[in-house]
């Protein structure tokens, strides 16, 4: 337990330093959460043009795809800000010779990794997702109390860890690809597919997203029992995330382990 | 018990072998083929707490990957490291908290911070005592004139500055071994000699391990009290630094000004390395002549003017090792280091 502490407490001193780093850029960094802003504000356009022409996806009409996509938002922020250091190792830590510096550390290299990130912009896909999911929300006309605040901050941590365990395992990649970054940001980009409900998707990608890369459990099962669908699998989730982290952890062990003998 | 122990250590390098063409890169893709090097191979030694020992040999002699695999970075293809009683390589961060390291220009501080908080990080990391850290901040600031640095960004250091803080940051921590991989590459003479005296400084007071590689054999005069010299992977020499060089480098080199040469000089015991006008540089061996029989030797062809003698340093003697000539080297020491 004291070492779960220290550990949790290092990660929190690295995203403040790499806080700090980051407004050293502070022009970079207004630019990139606008650009951001612009770049989600422009899915929400297509997603009003497709709803002119219907009226429900897969039965959900449009309030509802827009909470969902507003709880995914609210994920894909957190995790953006705190995981998408994975996308760094290939190009900023192996092939400079940084990544040696990581390993000399008496920390696991996934918490300097991870910390260091500073993805600053994707607090842009928080706020965004937290006004959007405020507004669905009243809309439909469920009561925003505050143990349903709690709820959906919880449950979207949780998101952002199953993201992140993902991201985890796809970074394994870069030991040995220095360019993995299209590699990850391929797979990344399913997280897109809980932007809609996975009813509308065939039976193989329902069981992808599901079963093997679960993304479904980051926002669609959330959403479910946001909107009293379906109240139960969403306790799944937290179980999900750590089954994942588990994996993820042990994969990544097993790669680096691999690539210590391999002389790089 | 040594601090480090190391048996049989050898690493061999799969390389995979590039085929010409788009042929060639396809099969290469399907099933490379290896070829196989050995840049360590069957090394041995043992140190003991408190040795500063420089790691020594020419490029590309495996100095680089045996640290690797000491530090645990590098796994071995066989053979046993032990360091402080633990195997590096199975208990990697149980063993980074007993060392530091510093590898070449590669900088562990955060590069858009003040240094200062790289410290800071660096003492939470360890768990560095609150009174230890202030005590180590304070003392290396003085020792290697940090003061004006610390809170200046790492990245608008000159190579200088940011080494002396590298330096710092890697023995903050009070490591028992310290691993320095060529720390004072690129640097001006001020701040090796800076570095140098840290090192010793702290090698006296903490009793810290030192193990050293470096091309600046200036360093290893200076800081070390052993050499294990390598070559090709193979372990030459392991022994006391003086006791190398009076084994090896019982030879003298003068240089004399002379003029009015009238012949070609030809000398019985000594051997000339350069020759012009007025300037003769020569170098012989206390066991076959004196200098007084040579300079009388000499006088016969010119006249001396004044003399300069130098003990042999070890770039000098290293230089005749790589030359091959004292190829005794490899086959006596190579048996008796285990003694030592
Ligand atoms: N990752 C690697 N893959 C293949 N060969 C390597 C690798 N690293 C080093 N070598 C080779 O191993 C030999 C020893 O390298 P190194 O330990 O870096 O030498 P040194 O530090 O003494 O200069 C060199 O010939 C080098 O080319
Ligand atoms: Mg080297």
């Amino acid at each position: 337990m004291q070492k779960v502490i220290y550990n949790i407490s290092l990660y929190l001193s690295f995203l403040k330093i790499s806080l700090k780093e980051i407004l050293i850029y502070r022009i970079d960094c207004i630019v990139g959460i606008f650009s951001q802003l612009i770049v989600q504000l422009v899915s929400l356009v297509f997603m009003f043009v497709v709803f002119q022409n219907t009226e429900n996806i897969a039965g959900w009409n449009f309030q509802q795809i827009l909470l969902l996509f507003g709880i995914t938002r609210i994920s894909i922020g957190i995790s953006g800000y705190c995981f998408d250091g994975l996308y760094d190792i290939g190009p900023k830590y192996i092939k400079s010779g940084e990544f040696d510096k990581i390993l000399l550390r008496p920390v696991h290299p996934l918490i300097s990794i991870i910390g260091n990130s500073r993805e600053f912009v994707s607090i842009a896909d928080f706020i965004l997702g937290l006004v959007l999911t405020i507004v669905m929300l009243v809309q439909l006309a469920i009561p925003v109390t505050i143990l349903l605040i709690i709820k959906i901050l919880f449950f979207s941590i949780v998101g952002a860890l199953i993201i992140g365990a993902i991201n985890t395992i796809f970074s394994i990649s870069s030991f040995w690809t220095y360019r993995s970054n299209e590699v990850i940001w391929s797979f990344y980009r399913m997280y897109t597919f809980t932007e809609y409900p996975i009813t509308i998707y065939n039976k193989f990608i329902r069981i992808l997203i599901t079963i093997i890369l679960p993304f479904a459990f980051v926002a669609y099962y959330p959403t479910m029992a946001y909107l009293g669908l379906n109240t139960y699998i969403i306790y799944l989730s937290p179980v999900v995330a750590v089954v994942l982290w588990f994996v993820a952890v042990k994969l990544w062990n097993l790669a680096l382990n691999k690539y210590r003998s391999t002389g790089n | 018990m040594a601090i480090i122990e190391v048996k049989n250590l050898v690493k061999t390098y799969k390389i995979i072998e590039k085929e010409e063409g788009l042929i060639g890169y396809f099969k290469n893709l399907v099933k490379p083929k290896y070829k196989e090097f050995t840049a360590v191979n069957n090394v041995n030694f043992s140190i003991e707490k408190g040795e500063l020992v420089g790691y020594i040999g020419e490029n590309g002699a495996g100095k680089s990957t045996t640290i690797k695999m000491l530090t645990g970075l590098l796994t071995p293809t066989s053979g046993n490291v032990i360091v402080n009683g633990i195997i590096p390589n199975q208990k990697r961060i149980e063993n980074n908290k007993n060392i530091g390291a510093v590898f070449g220009q590669k900088t562990q501080l955060w590069w858009d911070l003040p240094v200062i908080e790289s410290f800071r990080l660096i003492k939470k990391m360890y768990k560095i005592p609150e009174n230890e850290y202030r005590k180590n901040l304070k003392k290396f600031t003085e020792l290697l004139d940090l003061e004006e640095l610390l809170e200046k960004q790492v990245k608008n250091l000159s190579l200088g500055q940011k080494m002396r803080c590298e330096i710092a940051a890697t023995f903050l921590h009070d490591p028992k071994i310290v691993y320095l991989d060529e720390p004072t590459i690129g640097l001006d003479v001020f701040v090796k000699e800076k570095i140098r005296k840290f090192i010793k400084d702290i090698n006296r007071e903490k009793k810290t391990t030192v193990i050293l590689t470096t091309h600046d054999l200036k360093d290893i005069e200076d800081v070390c009290d052993r050499i294990i010299l390598l070559d090709k992977g193979q372990i030459i020499y392991d022994g006391e630094k003086q006791k190398f060089k009076d084994t090896y480098g019982r030879y003298v080199i003068a240089e004399l000004i002379v003029n009015n040469i009238k012949d070609n000089i030809i000398l019985n015991n000594a051997e000339i390395l350069e020759q012009n006008d007025n300037k003769l540089k020569i170098k012989f061996s206390h066991d076959e002549t004196t200098i007084v029989k040579i300079m009388d030797e000499i006088s016969k062809f010119c006249n001396i003017e004044d003399i300069h003698m130098k003990e042999a340093e070890l770039e000098d003697i290293l230089k005749e090792i790589y030359k091959g000539v004292h190829t005794n080297v490899k086959n006596n020491d190579a048996t008796s280091k285990n003694a030592i």
